[in-house]
């Protein structure tokens, strides 16, 4: 009864599996095929599309794009929300609601009304950071402050931060070189894999690239997109590669939560 | 002249006063306990010893030097907290090392320094374990060297034994007694525990709702209590008012009146030893309850409840629920309390 009722667990959890994986699992074969029109399976099997993806300048521009936006924002996040969240939980732990609330913002607005209201604001003079990677950068820090705040303040929540201040100020240790060699190491964790993972969902934000920015500072999203008129089999190579180097990122931040 | 002086401290938090006109004095060397019952502002005063909370009036002098408006860093005082504050990402040996390396010493006399904290606490072979590999007390006796390595003019102890079992807390407990006499280090402890205070400390000082109600050492507190408080608070005392002292010893009295439990002999199982008892009082066991070397009994009298203590010598001297005995108070040992 048990190891049958297991087994049906197994079946469910495998056959979802499967289904989650054959788009890709095609994808990744059509990639790899030369040719594949009227039969079941491709003519032959090629890197090619690969080779021809990796040496075309535009794609490693946009790839460096993005990952370069990708680093940026998130570096942006960690100047500003580390320091922020630490002031909060030890100065004025009754502001936590008013952080709660700010950080649910993102998620309130859709991308697609907030890029208009940021077409208006930052078309024109005196800020005119519309189609400069610089408006990409500030907006994917907003896109993931959730998930940094979040994971970061939930690793301080862990911390027993009023006595660990408390100790390592008895222990001569100013606030800031406290925060420093005790808050910073203790965190580490929490912020290493929330940025892996951010970094993961922005390297795929489509929306805001395009409306935003375009293809004046080209993302590899918005590569791809361009590129949707070429050969299914160079745009699947793409895909895959994208997918591969965030399957990479994730599992790294897998890897760090345990 | 005493080390440490706090002279007329208070402290409120907005409109709820915490303490106020708190004044005691202690030598150096000496191990002075704060006890009282969760609230009465016990750990706040360590606080402010310590420079985490300010005051809001009084100064406190050590060795001679004001250190009411200084910096934690700067007072050369030294706290271990009930939660440890263990530093989780370093080990045994980086987190003793902490403050040493704060003050910038040379990393051999940093490394020197907390080998003898390591052999003090006795923790050798554990160095290079991290917190979260060590048990409750040995976290303790790390956070312990944390604070002996940096020669503290005044070590403070927030009820550093709560979080332990009972048998780590009673060694524990008398280690800390013996490496504070060994080092003469003037010691403040604060405790709600009573048996904690009585065994440890050198003086107690009693605190209730922001007060010190009564200080001296352990055994004057013991046998001595100010006020129906402390009776109450240390040693299970009976307190009996006006009328209950006429009617069950026959003592005039204008305040009321506390018996250690141990001062009321059971008139078939006590041995007497001559001294100046009352009349017998008739009661019956409601309860009794065994506490180790001690059985206590709650016995029903006519005219209230008494609480008494017998050493538990044999098994033969359990009595049943609802037995019927005669009860001696020895009227030497009574204590008019306010």
């Amino acid at each position: 009864m048990n190891s049958n009722s297991n087994r049906i667990h197994y079946v469910v959890v495998y056959s979802l599996f499967a289904i989650l994986l054959l788009p890709l699992l095609s994808t990744a074969l059509y990639s790899l095929a030369s040719q594949w029109g009227a039969t079941i399976l491709p003519d032959s099997l090629t890197f090619d599309w690969y080779i021809q993806l990796w040496s075309d300048p535009r794609f490693l521009q946009a790839f460096g794009h993005s990952v370069l936006i990708c680093l940026a924002a998130l570096a942006l996040g960690t100047i500003l929300t580390v320091p922020t969240i630490f002031v909060v939980f030890y100065y004025f732990p009754k502001l936590h609601w008013v952080m709660n609330i700010l950080i649910l913002l993102p998620f309130a607005v859709p991308p697609v009304v907030s890029s208009v209201g940021l077409l208006q604001l930052y078309a024109g003079e005196p800020l005119q950071l519309i189609g400069t990677p610089w408006i990409l950068i500030f907006t994917y820090f907003t896109i993931a402050l959730p998930f940094m705040y979040r994971a970061i303040a939930n690793s301080m929540q862990a911390l027993n931060l009023k006595d660990l201040m408390d100790a390592a100020h008895l222990l001569g240790a100013s606030t800031f070189r406290a925060f420093l060699l005790v808050i910073i190491p203790n965190i580490r964790k929490g912020l290493m894999v929330s940025l892996f993972l951010s970094f993961s969902f922005l390297f795929g934000e489509f929306v805001f690239a395009n409306i935003l920015v375009g293809t004046r500072y080209e993302t590899l999203q918005v590569y791809l997109f361009n590129m949707r008129q070429t050969s299914g089999h160079f745009t699947s190579a793409i895909v895959i590669s994208y997918f591969v180097f965030v399957l990479i990122f994730t599992w790294i931040a897998n890897r760090l939560n345990k | 002249m005493s080390y440490v002086e706090v002279n007329n401290l208070a402290k409120a938090f907005g409109d709820s006063k915490v303490f106020a006109d708190i004044n005691f004095s202690i030598s150096q060397g000496e191990f002075v306990t704060l006890l009282g019952p969760s609230g009465c502002g016990k750990s706040t005063l360590l606080r402010c010893l310590a420079g985490l909370e300010t005051v809001d009036h009084g100064n406190i002098t050590v060795g001679g030097d004001d250190i009411t408006d200084l910096a934690p860093q700067r007072r050369g005082i030294a706290m271990v907290f009930q939660s440890y504050a263990l530093f989780p990402n370093m080990n045994v040996i980086d987190n003793i090392a902490f403050g040493l390396r704060m003050q910038k010493l040379s990393e051999d006399e940093v490394q020197r320094r907390v080998k003898e904290g390591v052999e003090l606490v006795e923790l050798n072979g554990r160095e290079s374990h991290y917190p979260h590999q060590l048990s409750g007390g040995q976290r303790q006796r790390v956070a312990l060297a944390r604070s002996l390595v940096m020669k503290p003019r005044i070590l403070l102890l927030d009820e550093p034994l709560s979080a332990l079992d009972a048998r780590i807390r009673r060694s524990l407990r008398e280690q800390i007694r013996l490496i504070q006499q060994d080092l003469q280090l003037t010691t403040i402890f604060v405790t709600h525990d009573q048996e904690e205070a009585l065994t440890m400390s050198d003086r107690i000082f009693l605190m209730n709702e922001g007060q010190i109600v009564q200080s001296g050492t352990a055994e004057e507190i013991y046998t001595e209590p100010a006020d129906s408080f402390v009776a109450g608070f240390i040693g299970n005392y009976n307190l009996l008012d006006q009328q209950q002292a006429k009617a069950l010893i026959d003592v005039e009295t204008n305040h009321q009146l506390a018996i250690r439990p141990e001062s009321i002999l059971i008139r078939t199982m006590s041995p007497s030893d001559g001294g100046n008892y009352s009349a017998p009082i008739q009661a019956t066991v409601k309860s009794s309850m065994l506490l180790g070397n001690v059985i206590r009994y709650r016995m029903e009298a006519e005219h209230g409840e008494l609480v008494v203590d017998l050493l538990n010598r044999s098994s033969e001297r359990l009595v049943s629920r609802g037995t019927a005995l005669e009860l001696q108070v020895n009227l030497d040992e009574i204590r008019e309390v306010a």
